[in-house]
């Protein structure tokens, strides 16, 4: 149970608090609600590039590193398709920094030309180094427009080409800037060594003076229901072969995330799962062999992905997985499988409560979904799906008309 | 209210551990308290690294078999059995030591210690299992085999250590196909016993392990625990200057320099850290802002003073479009130049300083981070003060010791200066 409390500010900026005198430090962390799902299609990746601008300084702090680290502090952030986040984590008796920092970065970004060459080549090279210097690091890359036709969630954060970031003035990211940066736009949560009452009141000290901003709501073209099996086949210079499989799912808020996330868990999420067992150990067919969910807020993804051993053919692979996702629609998963998944969500929950920092950010994104005190139920949901909701929810998604694949196959020699 | 709040300069708080306890067969326990919610880390740690490795991939290959059946159970009941308690088994092997780092319910612990037992103690090494563990490791090593910072790396070790050192030896598809179970079986049995090992305990009251610990590793015919004894090492590394390594097709060059370093018993080894740090070791160091922030030229660069058994490393790493790499390493010799010829600013040591407190606050926030931050002192016998002295040496730099740190560290005439990308 995490205790928390609320307040928002005038200006529509939601403060969220936990006091955790466990710890000496505190973590601010500040989420927008922007993503890359937030992008125009003629100007992808934008949402990331804030995520590199954000810390390029303004005319109050030249250098945003600086000061956090005098504070003793240290600071990331993320993108993802659904937001972008920050975090600070300090000594609790340096907070002041912290909000101050995120503060003047939430309205005074300097986006002049010079700032942005700079950090627009820093991007490419990320890009490079991540998606095209890795073996298979295309992989999800070539997924996304593969399942996604219409919803925005065809492009991934990094953008849909990387001449959008090469071609992005100043002008076109101060309009993404002055919608989404704002504070009726952010959902600020601290989490540490501070008390709820001195968390608010410095929250209205450095937050209260902005102006709220004027975005509310978005309007997203939903992703038609898929009626026809997808694939393609790419070669690659990779030592062997890969196998992805992507069914399209509800999404974070809907009953069928808790049942699939425990499902996957049962199939994939431990050695002894039966992915691993059956697939890996028995058959033979994979090195290694793992199902996810991709969590997005909307309807999101349950994604198969498996490194094929050598000399296996891989339509015979996919088979192998079909016939162990359908044999969840036509049978229950066992009582022991469904009591193991729960005992390993009640250690992972409580290991991951061992940072403030972690606490801060799971705050912060279940009011993103509508409530912070989300973060407490959760368990409830987990705790409730039954085995005949795991049967219902597979043989609705595990559909081959419901499926995308990817044959990544090595080049020829 | 728009002015900058004023900053209360960091301090890392007590930076000691607690004393170490012993099992009744001299296993060294070291129980770190004050935990807040019911689960225990309980840490194994065997000097059981690669450098003890006679064959290659035994010591590594060795570790990760633990949990692939044992005499009394087959791999998928071990599993089975491991993941009902929720526990999760992490395997660790590096290049000194290798062990399990347990995470676990505390209402689970009798259970969990019982199997940790097991997989330590009373492995199988089943054929079946071997075979396939080492298919997927041969993959993974293939698929690394492209990747142009893994090749710098090798590369980057053999220089320093010699190609007949364990550190330096180069992996071939070859050594896969050599290693047999019954290296493993040699390698578990020399390596992984009671006297080899020493035990970390992490959450809230892990006095209450002491007596589950006792019953699982001080039984019987467990052996008396002895300070472990170390190889010696011969190095003999390359001589300095540029080295090539081709990695075809590849969009990005990986740039190392490195040299040769310090012990962490070595007088400036703290001092370097400093040192390094306002080179390369944080986001605004000297190399980040010129190559990063400046120049566009890279994702990230790091340098990096460390040290394993018997040897010290200094490295500096960055990954960089082919066409920019001729460049990158004139201007880190450039900036490196820079800090022989001038000393830094105040301002600059006071923001390292400041950082650095606010990590070690962070090594010291609580007994999980601390069970990691432990390692490292036990693992070189650096001593229970280590970070203390660290906290001290760090409030006492001086410009004119990190310049003569740079100077006697970095010496550019005298770096390993590896490339590996396209032709």
């Amino acid at each position: 149970m995490i205790i928390f409390e609320r307040h928002t500010l005038g200006n529509g900026l939601r403060v969220i608090a936990h006091h955790d005198r466990g710890t000496p430090m505190v973590t601010s962390n500040i989420l927008y609600d922007a993503g890359s799902r937030d992008e125009d299609p003629a100007a992808t990746g934008f949402a990331h590039l804030f995520e590199h601008l954000m810390f390029e300084g303004t005319s109050n702090v030249p250098a945003f590193d600086e000061p956090v680290m005098m504070a003793g502090g240290e600071n990331n952030a993320f993108t993802t398709n659904d937001l972008t986040n920050y975090y600070i984590t300090l000594p609790s008796n340096n907070l002041e920094t912290a909000l101050w920092l995120e503060s003047d970065r939430m309205r005074g970004l300097d986006l002049s030309e010079g700032r942005l060459s700079a950090q627009k080549s820093v991007v490419t090279e990320e890009f490079r180094q991540r998606f095209l210097n890795q073996p298979y690091g295309d992989m999800l890359l070539l997924l996304r427009p593969l399942a996604y036709k219409v919803h925005p969630y065809r492009w991934p954060a990094i953008g849909i080409d990387i001449s959008h970031i090469e071609k992005a003035d100043s002008g076109l990211l101060r309009r993404f800037y002055d919608r989404y940066y704002n504070p009726s736009n952010a959902i600020l949560s601290i989490a540490g060594s501070v008390s709820p009452d001195e968390a608010f009141m410095m929250a209205e000290d450095r937050f209260g003076h902005l102006p709220a901003g004027g975005f509310n709501g978005r309007m997203l073209p939903a992703e038609p229901a898929q009626d026809e099996r997808r694939e393609i086949t790419v070669h690659r210079p990779v030592p062997a072969a890969h196998l992805v499989m992507a069914f399209h799912t509800d999404g974070r808020k809907s009953r069928e995330f808790y049942i699939l996330d425990l499902l996957t868990d049962i199939l994939a999420g431990c050695d002894s799962g039966r992915f691993p067992e059956n697939l890996v150990r028995s058959k033979e067919l994979f090195s290694e062999a793992d199902i996810y969910l991709s969590g997005e807020i909307d309807p999101g993804l349950v994604i198969f992905s498996g490194r094929l051993k050598n000399g296996v053919d891989i339509r015979k692979a996919e088979e192998a997985v079909m016939e162990e996702i359908s044999r969840l629609a036509s049978e229950t998963v066992t009582a022991a499988e469904l009591e193991k998944a729960r005992n390993r969500y009640e250690s992972h929950r409580l290991i991951s409560y061992l940072n403030a920092s972690n606490k801060a950010f799971s705050l912060a994104f279940h009011e993103l979904l509508g409530d912070a005190g989300g973060v407490n139920t959760e368990t409830e949901q987990y705790m409730s799906v039954t085995a005949e909701e795991i049967t219902a929810a597979s043989s609705r998604i595990f559909r081959p008309s419901n499926c995308s694949v990817i044959y990544y196959l090595p080049e020829s020699k | 209210m728009r002015t900058a709040p004023a900053i209360i300069i960091p301090s890392p708080g007590d930076t000691s551990f607690p004393e170490m306890t012993r099992l009744s067969n001299g296993v060294p326990v070291c129980l770190l308290p004050n935990g807040t919610l019911d689960l225990l880390r309980i840490e194994f740690v065997f000097n059981a690294g690669q450098l003890m490795e006679d064959v290659p991939l035994a010591a590594s290959a060795t570790n990760a078999m633990l949990t692939e059946g044992t005499i009394t159970h087959d791999a998928a009941s071990i599993n089975d059995l491991i993941d009902r308690t929720g526990a999760l088994f992490n395997h660790t092997a590096d290049k000194d030591k290798a062990g399990l780092v347990v995470i676990t319910l505390t209402r689970k612990l009798e259970e969990v210690m019982s199997l940790a037992e097991e997989v330590l103690f009373h492995p199988s090494f089943p054929e079946k299992e071997f075979r396939m563990l080492t298919d997927k490791r041969l993959q993974s090593f293939l698929t690394a085999r492209q990747k142009t910072s893994a090749i710098a790396r090798e590369t980057f070790y053999q220089a320093l250590c010699g190609e007949n050192n364990p550190y330096g030896r180069i992996i071939t598809p070859d050594d896969y196909g050599a290693l047999t179970t019954a290296d493993l079986k040699e390698f578990h049995t020399r390596y992984y016993k009671p006297d080899n090992m020493y035990i970390t305990v992490a959450g809230r009251n892990p006095d209450k392990a002491v007596s589950v610990l006792e019953r699982h590793f001080a039984g019987a015919g467990t052996g008396k625990w002895h300070k472990p004894v170390m190889p010696e090492l011969t190095f003999e590394s390359a001589s300095p200057g540029r080295i090539f390594r081709e990695v075809s097709n590849s969009v990005q060059s990986t740039v190392r320099m490195g040299w040769k370093g310090i012990t962490r018993d070595h007088p400036d080894y703290q001092g370097l850290q400093v040192a390094t740090m306002i080179l390369g070791g944080y986001f605004g160091s000297r190399l980040m802002r010129n190559i990063r922030e400046e120049k566009g030229y890279t994702y990230g660069i790091h340098a990096l003073a460390g040290a394993i058994h018997r040897i010290g490393y200094i490295t500096i790493m960055t990954d960089v479009s082919n066409i920019y790499r001729e460049e990158t390493v004139n201007e880190i010799r450039k900036e490196i130049t820079e800090m022989c010829m001038n000393e830094v600013t105040g301002e600059e040591i006071a923001l390292v300083r400041n950082h650095i407190m606010g990590e070690l606050a962070r090594m010291f926030d609580g007994p999980f981070a601390m069970a990691e931050a432990l390692r490292g002192i036990i693992d070189y016998d650096a001593g229970a003060d280590y970070y203390t002295r660290f906290a001290e040496t760090v409030r006492t730099m001086t410009p004119g010791k990190i310049k003569e740190l740079i100077e006697r560290y970095f010496n550019t005439d005298n770096a390993f200066e590896i490339i590996a990308g396209a032709q």
